[in-house]
């Protein structure tokens, strides 16, 4: 599917990804599939919320455009309701637009906020919406009212969120990291300074809760544990670099091995229902269903790796395409990746020349060796 | 007899304890974590020597004698590694009639130091000491040590039907999957015994890095930050909270002995000198250890490096929402845009008439 632009001089899609049929006309801000089905939703700077059906027989894939709104500035984050009905979206328009897309209804503004909203969450446990903006504060909605359920002032501008209930962590401009117990979500958990000493760039909080990576703009990754006694186990490792240039982590992405976990159970327990006296059962039961804590990072220098937190591996580091990948994530069971490859305006206006710039949206179809820990090995020359 | 030369991938032994091992991997292992540890934070250096200096430099404390090594072997001052630097006369006595391979190996072994630093690391084994780059002949072992890695990063290449035809979320998962174990947050076992075995003065001192604030050091408020997640939300968090169990002990026990270095490496200021080439020579994620932005200084292969994005005080986004290009853009969208012109009046009126802004 290599067919993109021929004044393009490098190789845009180096990795022979899957182009997504007709790209948003301007960069890719963020993109998210749908948590039950392959529907793949990206906005852009071209104020644009679009939707693709992206469907899969074997390695054959496609993507179909189903759908669009608009916003009336550059879009910057979307996210799907965890039913899968519906698209939030905000921007520079400093709103959210709830868009039940499934049902065809139209778009309607759910949050509003003083500055352009960075980032966007839906809280499938506490029914509300995140937003995350720029004007320093955190609000929660409830969709049915215009006015937030509770507005939390934060230290700075907010760059980047995650949430895996009940942790929520929020990264703002200054490199503090707010930590929040959604049990609690009036006050901050707990409130530090990044373990990198660059500009926070995005983060993502472990499937386990227990901790959360950072990424910043100098091509590093933190790990980092939230409970003190495993501050031990905190480290962060370089990425996203070449030579002389160091760029930005953009995009970190946790595989969501949790349906393949489910399905591993699910298939051992049908397997093994004729013999669940078998006393074994739980130790065979057990060992396939390993969650895998493995990621995607995404940086500016158009590279995109698969890693493993746990064993300290990179799984599998893809070919550098000939742009930034500014934005990028799974589906639901993690048998697709989507980035995208754009100008990220990491290198300035000055080199970004509209006339040229293209836009790409590739899905990667990650193998099984890229996204599933490796046991630690005991005896290959490590440490 | 023949098979006497072959003996690095037959037979090896660790010079301190006498152990035989099958391969010399092994035997490096072993060294590493028995021999080679420091006593405080448990890095693992590569050599006897580096485990000194580190000791030394790291935690002020000086070390004279390898751990665990038998009476007579316990000299920090032989650079050990593997097979390698093994005085000739105790190669000779462990294997008896094997004389003529020692002259060879004398030559290394009479001038462990000079020939380390000449560059004459021997095999991919000798990768970089790190104890080296405090010995004053660092960038080239360095250097030299972090291709290594690749091996590392190969990939198991079989295709497996994992993910494919499975309808997402419609499995049920089972609640009951490895809840045998649950580290989740109160994991205060898994490695303070290691730590506590010495002068845990200098250990904050020496962890808590500029990066890494009051969080660290404070009071130990262990309580479990989100302890619900065992507990009451545990429909919604069996699934990710189930798995768990069986990933940590697998990879944490087998990490422990591992991560000390990479950690340490990571939060410690200072640490990256000692970063160990080594270190890297496995499959680790790149070189952790080595934190450029902590100590630049003393980086200078870092130092020609500079930031694609360096503007602390401003995102992307921010600057380029700022650019003029958007702005006029946006506004001939608006005008263009008639549904979302539409849109904008009746969100607007609908947030006029309720919202209290």
């Amino acid at each position: 599917m290599a067919t993109f632009g021929t004044a393009v001089a490098t190789n845009q899609n180096p990795n022979k990804s899957v182009e997504v049929a007709q790209p948003p006309s301007d960069s890719v801000s963020s993109l998210c599939f749908s948590p039950k089905a392959n529907f793949l939703v990206a906005t852009s700077w071209d104020n644009q919320v679009r939707c693709w059906e992206i469907s899969r027989s074997g390695a054959a894939v496609a993507s179909v455009p189903k759908a669009s709104i608009s916003h009336d500035q550059p879009v910057l984050c979307s996210t799907w309701k965890d039913d899968g009905t519906t698209v939030f979206s905000g921007g520079c328009d400093k709103q959210v637009k709830m868009w039940p897309l499934l049902s065809g209804g139209q778009p309607v503004t759910v949050a509003m906020h003083d500055a352009p909203i960075k980032e966007v969450a839906w809280i499938p446990e506490l029914n509300l919406l995140v937003t995350g903006s720029w004007d320093k504060t955190l609000k929660y909605w409830d969709t049915r009212q215009s006015n937030p359920v509770h507005t939390q002032q934060l230290p700075d501008r907010c760059y980047a969120l995650t949430v895996k209930h009940p942790l929520m962590v929020v990264g703002t401009a200054d490199r503090n990291l707010i930590v929040f117990n959604l049990n609690n979500p009036q006050t901050e958990f707990k409130r530090i300074p990044s373990p990198l000493k660059y500009q926070t760039r995005c983060v993502a909080a472990f499937p386990d809760q227990q901790g959360f990576l950072v990424g910043s703009i100098e091509g590093r990754v933190g790990v980092h544990h939230l409970d003190d006694s495993q501050q031990s186990k905190n480290f962060t490792f370089k990425c996203h670099r070449d030579g002389s240039e160091i760029y930005s982590v953009n995009s970190l992405n946790f595989h969501p091995a949790l349906n393949l976990c489910s399905l591993w159970s699910y298939i051992l327990q049908r397997i093994f229902i004729h013999q669940l006296k078998c006393p074994f059962f739980c130790e065979d039961f057990d060992a396939p269903a390993q969650i895998h804590h493995t990621f995607a990072t995404a940086g500016s220098d158009g590279a995109f790796n698969f890693w493993d937190k746990d064993s300290k591996q990179r799984l599998k580091a893809m070919s550098r395409c000939g742009q930034p990948i500014p934005c990028s994530t799974f589906n639901s069971d993690g048998s697709i990746f989507a980035y995208s490859v754009c100008y990220d305006w990491s290198k300035g206006a000055e080199n970004h020349n509209p006339a040229t710039a293209k836009t790409y949206i590739y899905l990667h179809l990650p193998q099984e060796s890229e996204v599933k820990g490796k046991p630690r090995v005991g005896t290959s020359g490590r440490k | 007899m023949g098979k006497k030369k072959k003996r690095v991938s037959s037979k090896v032994w660790c010079y301190y304890c006498d152990r035989e091992f099958d391969d010399e991997k092994i035997l490096v292992q072993h060294q590493k974590a028995k021999h080679f540890k420091c006593h405080v934070c448990h890095k693992k250096l590569s050599t006897a020597g580096g485990m000194a200096i580190h000791v030394l430099q790291v935690h002020k404390e000086s070390v004279t004698k390898v751990p665990n090594a038998k009476p007579g072997r316990e000299s920090t001052d032989i650079e050990i590694y593997g097979m390698q630097g093994i005085p000739p006369d105790i190669l000779a006595a462990h294997y008896g009639e094997d004389e003529e391979e020692a002259p060879s190996k004398a030559a290394k072994v009479d001038t462990p130091y000079t020939q380390l630093v000449g560059g004459v690391v021997p095999g991919q084994l000798g990768v970089g000491y790190p104890p080296q780059s405090t010995l004053g002949a660092m960038q080239p072992i360095y250097s030299t040590a972090v291709p290594i890695p690749p091996a590392g990063w190969s990939v198991a290449p079989r295709p497996q039907p994992w993910y494919p035809q499975h309808p997402a979320g419609s499995i049920p998962p089972p609640a009951h999957v490895g809840f045998a174990q649950q580290p989740l947050f109160p994991v205060q076992n898994v490695r303070p015994p290691l730590a506590s075995t010495a002068s845990p003065a200098l250990q904050p001192a020496q962890v808590v890095p500029p990066g890494i604030p009051s969080s660290t050091p404070p009071v130990p408020v262990s309580q479990p930050l989100f302890p619900v997640v065992n507990n009451n939300t545990a429909t919604q968090s069996s699934p990710f909270s189930a798995p768990i169990p069986s990933s940590i002990p697998a990879s944490a026990s087998a990490e422990i002995k591992g991560p000390v270095d990479a950690h340490s490496g990571g939060s410690l200021t200072n640490s990256h000198s000692y970063a160990s080439g080594p270190n890297t020579g496995g499959p680790s994620i790149g070189p952790p250890p080595v934190i450029a932005n902590k100590a630049p200084a003393t980086q200078p292969a870092v130092n020609e490096v500079y930031l694609v994005w360096e503007d602390e005080a401003m995102s992307m986004e921010e600057r380029r929402m700022s650019s003029a290009k958007y702005q006029v853009h946006d506004e001939t969208t608006q005008m263009s845009s008639i549904d979302a012109a539409i849109d904008r009046r009746i969100s607007e009126s609908r947030l006029a008439g309720r919202m209290a802004f």
